[in-house]
């Protein structure tokens, strides 16, 4: 590419106005979470790191932190086991019914939370195996909306692949499964992680499909906060969501190390 | 029918020239995705809808058998509702067209940076952005909009206004929340899609004497429009079936579906006649995106 | 106006007749409904699990401060504490005979919708007989016959004196000074609720006639709606809503904090917010046991006097202490205080509570 820039002077204008539009909130959040006075105020009115440090003794938001964080982790374990497997079917198979899976696979999207919450609770509740307001009940209903989002990453970059890779390795004698593991596996890894970013960042941040399936006990982070706002404006979430951003940070900066951002979004 | 991000133009071939072990018997690939959405998605969401056409009964959740269509005439004869579908449709629209013409530079520049620092550090951005819990970035926003927020208070104290501008508590402030929610995935979307486009082509293009704005209006858009529909569908969809940010941002006078159903279902407690909301907002929603797959398709010449 | 009284007459016996006939289907002989007594005792339950419901968050931690970490222990159980809100949906997809929860405490519309869906709850009079301290409550906190009020807040305006008009009478909500500046909650709320019904006594021939209510609420438009009485403070604190409909304690809390801000309680139409919590009949054994202690505990005036400290709400029992910060702003519990106090007829707004929701949204939404 040549030192001529090849970016729009439109298109940065733009660009900056969408990256306010995503900032700004989280700037103000964070800035009342670093507040030092008693409520949520902004202006703030001095720099405290009190509320950080009420975060790590509340009795409610640090398990709900932790809660979410596991959950998100078991989540995105199943959800990307399944999706990359349904993907490589979704990509490879010859047959008719794959326009029709790819549909069926992005409907948990298209419907509101509450209602899949609430389907989900009234069923586990008829076939009463004892999912009903228990930890996995509500694995199922995370791993069913983040699915999608799994499904599509790496069904994009299994199409990219060129094939002729794989099959070089058949013709030297790999086994398909082997061809697989050790040639296609590597070069599909940064699409099953961003596929996997993606699962984590969304179970992290479900609201209303936990609304009817969260546990006593057992509540989630966004539920702690949306509670906890409904009586009064507590610094302390804005910095359990201060937290929650660092931790995004450092994992996306290790993955990035891992296996370099600009391949990990992109196709090849 | 779809897929959230983008599939190249030249979509591989499902054909005979593959040899024959890569096309074995792969359903055992899919079976457990299959089992899953089946058994914890088609049922429970489909016997919830199957209660749709049961008489509304506060308290009652098991299915009687009363076939009736008195929910849907409900919702067909009372303003109320049936606005409400008009409404969703057009929020959900409207959120994915701002999202994809503000998303569109952002992603295109994290796309091409010629300093991948730079894409990082705006990717990273763009992640944050959604890690935070959406409730309370939803508070931040009312800090900005509401009638004494910054950007009132800003344009009062500069004499540019005298009266606060009503940008929260009606369909303004429910479509910038949407769209704070859901530029993201449209982002995400994008570059894929844009970076698989070969640069080579708009320098061709170019040095040909085309100017920036042609080679991106013939070259660069339609060849990342992949993308374009992967993301404006997933934003759509999003959208639309949101609850909390046109509760939080609407002020209750923007009332979507989602807000008829949670009311019925959570509060009033006629869970017939939520599931015959849902049942109507996820029918309404498949027709809109199938629509728009198939004026996509004619117009993009079977290309997505 | 006449035949509207009628059909709501007939809709209340046909509801009634629906709430009886579930009533003897559920009469069956369960075996978790033999008889549990309670005195006052404190009982090792041998590490029982005690399910339980209230709303989460500060209220959470403080009751956990206050009662049930020590509960836990005094009476070797284990408390899980759901405060996914909203129960009823909760109690209704499990039925009568297997109960999410031992003991709830709710707000009476959501607690009479489920008393009136099925036989969830234990009579008052049995709760009684089983909890000594409910001896010393006032009269109002047994009234509903469905739960027991343990604590409760008194509505009123909350509104900002940094404007020059302040309300002298409940309709001074609707002086054109006020306008765009009011505001109030969605219909599933409480606080809503009771406004409306308050509005129908004053502009209309009493607290159920609807049709005044919807008149009195179109004419307070525009408002600001809000969801939770948390948001409605900040609304008031920013200056965006300058009269809103509030909670005392709320309110108070609001004025204690320095908020340029005033209370005008509405005399008219003594309304109260009330805490009430509910003992499932058909709980286990145990379970129901230790929702006995439970209770007699909540309902001990020192834990009521060190939970107003904390929530500036009221207690129910007699002989609980007001805390000085509340008294200095004229908070009292004596007989003269809490004569007068109105519970209103939920059952009949529950009967047309989908009319009146669908009304409701139809004007807050224009």
């Amino acid at each position: 590419m040549d030192d001529v820039n090849p970016v729009p002077l439109t298109f940065r204008f733009i660009a900056a106005l969408a990256l306010m539009v995503l900032l700004v909130p989280v700037l103000i959040v964070v800035l009342a979470g670093l507040n030092s006075g008693e409520y949520l105020t902004f202006p703030p009115e001095g720099f405290s790191l009190r509320w950080v440090e009420n975060f790590f003794t509340s009795p409610t938001f640090l398990p709900a932190f932790k809660l979410s964080f596991g959950l998100a982790l078991a989540t995105t374990l199943i959800s990307t086991v399944l999706g990359t497997l349904a993907s490589i079917f979704l990509t490879r198979s010859a047959s008719k019914a794959r326009e029709f899976l790819r549909g069926l696979f992005f409907l948990p999207v298209v419907l509101p939370g509450v209602v899949l919450g609430l389907a989900l609770y009234v069923f586990f509740i008829w076939t009463d195996v004892g999912l009903a307001r228990s930890l996995a009940g509500l694995i199922i209903g995370h791993v069913l909306v983040t699915m999608p989002f799994v499904i599509a990453t790496v069904t994009a970059s299994l199409v990219d692949l060129d094939l002729s890779v794989e099959e070089a390795a058949r013709s030297l004698g790999a086994t398909p499964l082997q061809a697989f593991w050790k040639v296609t596996l590597p070069l599909i890894t940064p699409g099953i992680s961003a596929g996997s970013i993606f699962a984590f960042i969304v179970s992290f941040g479900q609201f209303e499909l936990t609304l009817f399936l969260a546990t006593p006990d057992l509540q989630t982070l966004p539920l702690a906060i949306y509670s906890s706002l409904r009586y009064a404006f507590e610094p302390t979430a804005a910095a359990a969501g201060i937290f929650a951003i660092c931790l995004v940070t450092v994992s996306t900066l290790i993955s990035t190390r891992l296996s370099n951002l600009k391949k990990l979004l992109s196709r090849r | 029918m779809t897929e959230l991000t983008a599939s190249p133009p030249d979509s591989p071939p499902v054909s005979g020239t593959r040899p024959a072990w890569l096309t074995p018997n792969l359903w055992w690939l899919v079976i457990p995705a299959i089992l899953f959405i089946l058994l914890f998605f088609l049922i429970p969401v489909l016997s919830l809808f199957a209660s749709s056409f049961d008489k509304a009964m506060p308290g009652q959740i098991t299915f009687q058998g009363n076939f009736s269509w008195d929910n849907y005439e409900r919702i067909f004869t009372r303003s109320l509702y049936y606005t409400a579908i008009w409404r969703s449709v057009w929020i959900g629209a409207a959120v994915a067209a701002v999202c994809l013409v503000i998303g569109y530079p952002l992603a295109f520049i994290i796309a091409r940076s010629l300093r991948p620092g730079i894409a990082t550090l705006i990717t990273i951005l763009v992640l944050c952005s959604m890690q935070l819990d959406m409730v309370i970035r939803l508070y931040g926003l009312m800090v900005l909009m509401g009638d004494k927020g910054l950007i009132n208070n800003g344009l009062i104290a500069l004499g540019i206004i005298s009266e606060p501008l009503p940008l929260m508590y009606n369909w303004v402030g429910v479509i910038v929340g949407l769209v704070q929610v859901t530029l993201p995935f449209m982002i995400l979307s994008l570059i894929g899609s844009i970076r698989s486009i070969n640069p080579a082509l708009e320098e061709a293009a170019r040095s040909l004497g085309s100017s920036r704005w042609h080679v991106m209006r013939t070259i660069t858009w339609p060849l990342s429009l992949p993308g374009i529909y992967a993301g404006t569908l997933l934003v759509f969809a999003l959208a639309i079936s949101s609850y909390v940010v046109p509760a939080l941002m609407g002020g209750w006078k923007v009332i979507t579906l989602p807000i008829h159903i949670y009311q019925q279902i959570a509060e009033v407690g006629r869970w017939q006649f939520g599931a015959a909301v849902a049942a109507i907002l996820f029918l309404t929603s498949l027709c809109a995106m199938a629509l728009y797959i198939v004026a996509l398709r004619r117009n993009a010449g079977g290309r997505v | 106006m006449n035949d509207e009284k009628k059909g709501l007459s007939r809709r209340t016996l046909l509801k009634t007749g629906a709430a009886a006939t579930g009533v003897s289907l559920f009469n069956i002989n369960h075996v978790w409904s033999q008889d549990v007594t309670y005195s006052g005792e404190v009982f090792d339950a041998g590490g029982a699990v005690l399910n339980i419901s209230e709303w989460g968050g500060y209220w959470e931690e403080t009751q956990n401060q206050l009662l049930l970490n020590k509960f836990q222990k005094d009476f070797n159980c284990q408390i899980r504490y759901d405060s996914t809100f909203p129960w009823f949906p909760k109690y209704v997809a499990a039925g009568p005979q297997d109960p999410p929860f031992a003991m709830t405490n709710w707000n009476m519309p959501e607690m009479f919708k489920t008393a009136g869906a099925g036989d969830y709850f234990m009579e008052v009079e049995e709760v009684k007989a089983n909890v000594p301290n409910s001896a010393d409550l006032w009269d109002f906190a047994m009234q509903t016959g469905v739960g027991v009020t343990w604590a409760f807040s008194r509505y009123c305006y909350v509104y900002r004196t940094d404007v020059e008009v302040a309300p002298k009478s409940f309709k001074d909500f609707w002086l054109p000074e006020y306008a765009g500046k009011r505001g109030t909650y969605i219909t599933s709320n409480t606080l809503q609720m009771m406004f409306f019904m308050a509005s129908c006594n004053a502009f209309g021939s009493g607290e159920t006639d609807f049709d005044a209510g919807y008149e009195a609420m179109r004419k307070a438009m525009p408002m600001k709606i809000s969801d939770f009485t948390g948001n409605m403070a900040t609304l008031v604190e920013r200056g965006e809503v300058n009269i809103a409909v509030q909670s005392d304690a709320e309110a108070l809390l609001q004025k204690e904090k320095g908020v340029p801000v005033d209370l005008y309680y509405w005399d008219e139409y003594k309304g109260i917010l009330t805490q009430t919590k509910t003992i499932s009949k058909y709980a286990d054994p145990t379970s129901k046991k230790l929702a006995f202690a439970l209770l007699n505990r909540t309902l001990d005036p020192g834990y009521q006097s060190a939970f107003a400290d904390t929530f500036w709400m009221r207690p129910s029992n007699k002989k609980a202490v007001i805390p000085e910060k509340m008294a200095a702003l004229g908070v009292a519990n004596t007989a003269d205080a809490t004569s007068g106090l109105h519970i209103p007829d939920w059952s009949a707004y529950l009967v047309d509570e989908i009319d009146i929701v669908e009304t409701t949204n139809e004007i807050f939404g224009s």
